[in-house]
């Protein structure tokens, strides 16, 4: 079990290695990225339904709600929990659209380290632009699959938070 | 007819060829006296004729024995001759019969002769290029004399060869130091305490030197390498005791000095070009603008949240201003409260979202920048093409690296911005979301709060 983790470890960074610098920045983005969208899945599942609890009850105990000040509250209220709904999904949503522009950057980089050895050696040994050229398509194959697994799960998401942000707004309604 | 044209010919020829003689005697005036004296000159010609004779006569018998003699001579050469060939061809005997005892003699000496010629000529390529030679000048001359020399070595110069090959054995495990001219970058040639790391490196005032084999001399690095490994050099030269740590060139001078070729980061950004520096003030600007808004945006929230604590509402911030409004119209009815809300709301969303949205469109115009810079770089490269044919590859890799700069630029100004204006634009979202939604709220619970 233990070499299998030093080997799966030591085979990471030979992948890390090859890649260059662009892919710790997007091993950064995308963990931040999978954190934050892991913790909305939490809230949105777990925090989220006694939010709603706590303002359907408030809004049941209420003897007025058909006049304007009732209308502005409850909007006021579905606005506050919306918020708290939507709290960094806008981030989520950059940092996946971030993704392949970090591979693109990645791949610029390297096409840039490939000119500089051809600029300072010629043409003649292919096996040196390899090395740049490996820094030119790893962060690119990376910057997809991290914005990928980003967009699949975002989405789902987006959804689960509009659903919710619907379900609040349908628990609260007018009685005339 | 014929024959009286001849005589008369002969005659006119005769009377000719006499004339001078007739000339040179007394002028006869008589026959007579003609007689007399063609008489007189036959005696006198018969005299000198006589005369000529024995000249001629003697004369032969000179040059007779002048031939005797020659041809005696020719014979002494011809045995001379004879002689020297059977000379020579016994000289020749002698010659072969004598190398061949010399190459008998020579033997081994003669392999041995020429392995001191190689060792030397390796020895010399060897010295030449060796940093150690920085501290002992003039060795590599020495073998050279060596290795060009037609001769057999002799003890002395054996020892040489075997001292020197020693001395730099020595040499490669031993740290010292040493005096030792060094041309500085600007060309000025300072006596300077050098330290030599074996024959890897060449050390003086934290920093690296470079020995050019081809003038023999120390020079200091144009460009030195990155810090860390000058540190090293420096807490090298520092260090009195023990162990520390240094960076050396396993390739003794080569990585160095290609060292000095490579590009640094600055030298990398300036490759970018005018559209490089656009590009750093769009980034610059669109910082400054994030800056300021999050100082503005940090501050408004927290007036808000200050507001929403206080019943007062004060002027410092939006909610605080539309709960103004409110408290100004409490007689109004329902309908007119929300036309004046509605009208405060208007005049402080643009406060908020002020900017925002020139953060984003900067963050779109940094990757079009760049490929602005992509494309005149390669219309840069294809001029360079036609100009100079593709034979060299370095020209063109130049302006494409060019080209590759502003692109990179472009996205390492755009995503610090992206991420800026998504952090800019969730705050401004939620103090709209605030004065918009929760203001009319806040306000409705004031009122009902009061009303009971």
């Amino acid at each position: 079990m233990m070499l299998f983790l030093i080997e799966l470890w030591e085979s990471v960074r030979d992948f890390m290695n090859a890649g260059g610098l662009v892919l710790y920045w997007l091993a950064i983005v995308l963990f931040v990225m999978w954190v934050l969208m892991i913790e909305r899945y939490i809230y949105v599942t777990w925090s989220f339904p006694s939010v709603v609890k706590g303002a359907v009850n408030k809004w049941e105990a209420r003897s007025d709600t058909t006049s304007w000040y009732a209308h502005r509250i409850r909007e006021a209220w579905i606005s506050q929990a919306n918020e708290k709904l939507n709290a960094r999904m806008h981030l989520i949503g950059t940092l996946v659209a971030v993704c392949p522009l970090m591979g693109l950057l990645g791949t610029v980089t390297g096409m840039v380290h490939v000119f500089e050895i051809m600029a300072n050696t010629g043409t003649g040994n292919p096996r040196l632009m390899a090395s740049g050229i490996s820094m030119a398509t790893i962060p690119t194959m990376a910057g997809m699959v991290a914005a990928l697994s980003g967009v699949f799960f975002s989405s789902r998401l987006d959804a689960k938070v509009k659903v919710a942000g619907h379900q609040l707004v349908d628990s609260m309604p007018h009685k005339f | 007819m014929k024959t009286v044209l001849k005589s008369v010919v002969l005659a006119a020829g005769l009377v000719l060829t006499a004339q001078p003689v007739l000339a040179a005697a007394p002028q006869a005036k008589t026959l007579e006296q003609l007689l007399k004296q063609v008489q007189s000159d036959r005696v006198s010609d018969n005299k000198i004729n006589k005369q000529r004779e024995q000249e001629f006569l003697s004369a032969r018998a000179d040059k007779q024995a002048l031939l005797s003699k020659a041809k005696r001579e020719l014979a002494d050469e011809k045995a001379r001759g004879d002689q020297l060939a059977k000379d020579f061809s016994d000289n020749e005997k002698k010659l072969s019969a004598l190398e061949e005892k010399l190459t008998l003699a020579t033997g081994n000496m003669g392999e041995m002769f020429g392995v001191v010629r190689q060792v030397a000529g390796d020895a010399e390529s060897r010295f030449q290029s060796s940093i150690v030679s920085a501290q002992y000048p003039g060795r590599d001359k020495e073998m050279k004399k060596l290795a060009q020399s037609k001769e057999l070595p002799e003890l002395p110069q054996l020892e040489d060869l075997w001292f020197a090959l020693q001395k730099e054995m020595t040499a490669s495990g031993e740290i010292v130091k040493f005096k030792a001219p060094v041309i500085t970058v600007d060309g000025e040639k300072k006596e300077m305490d050098v330290t030599r790391v074996g024959t890897f490196n060449l050390l003086n005032n934290n920093e690296y030197l470079v020995y050019n084999a081809d003038s023999g001399t120390v020079g200091e690095l144009s460009r030195q390498p990155e810090s860390y490994m000058t540190d090293s050099v420096k807490n090298y030269e520092d260090s009195k005791s023990g162990y520390t740590a240094l960076y050396v060139d396993p390739s003794r001078g080569t990585i160095l000095s290609l060292l000095t070729q490579k590009v640094t980061l600055w030298e990398r950004y300036n490759q970018g070009g005018s559209v490089g520096y656009i590009i750093t003030a769009v980034l610059a600007l669109g910082l400054l603008i994030v800056i300021e808004r999050l100082v503005v945006l940090g501050g408004m929230s927290a007036a808000i949240s200050k507001q929403r604590k206080s019943g007062t509402p004060s002027d410092n911030n939006p909610l605080g201003r539309i709960l103004k409004v409110y408290e100004n119209n409490r007689s109004v009815d329902v309908e007119t409260l929300e036309l004046k809300l509605d009208e405060a709301i208007l005049k402080e969303t643009p406060r908020i979202e002020r900017g925002v949205s020139v953060i984003k469109v900067l963050a779109a115009v940094a990757p079009l920048l760049g490929l602005l810079g992509t494309v005149t770089g390669m219309i840069g490269t294809f001029q360079s093409i036609t100009l100079f044919g593709t034979g060299d590859p370095k020209i063109m890799a130049g302006g494409i690296s060019m080209a590759l700069v502003t692109t990179v630029l472009g996205l390492v100004a755009a995503l610090p911005l992206i991420f800026l204006h998504s952090i800019v634009y969730s705050r401004s979202q939620s103090l709209i979301h605030i004065v918009e939604e929760q203001a009319a709220g806040i306000i409705a619970e004031h009122a009902e709060k009061e009303s009971k």
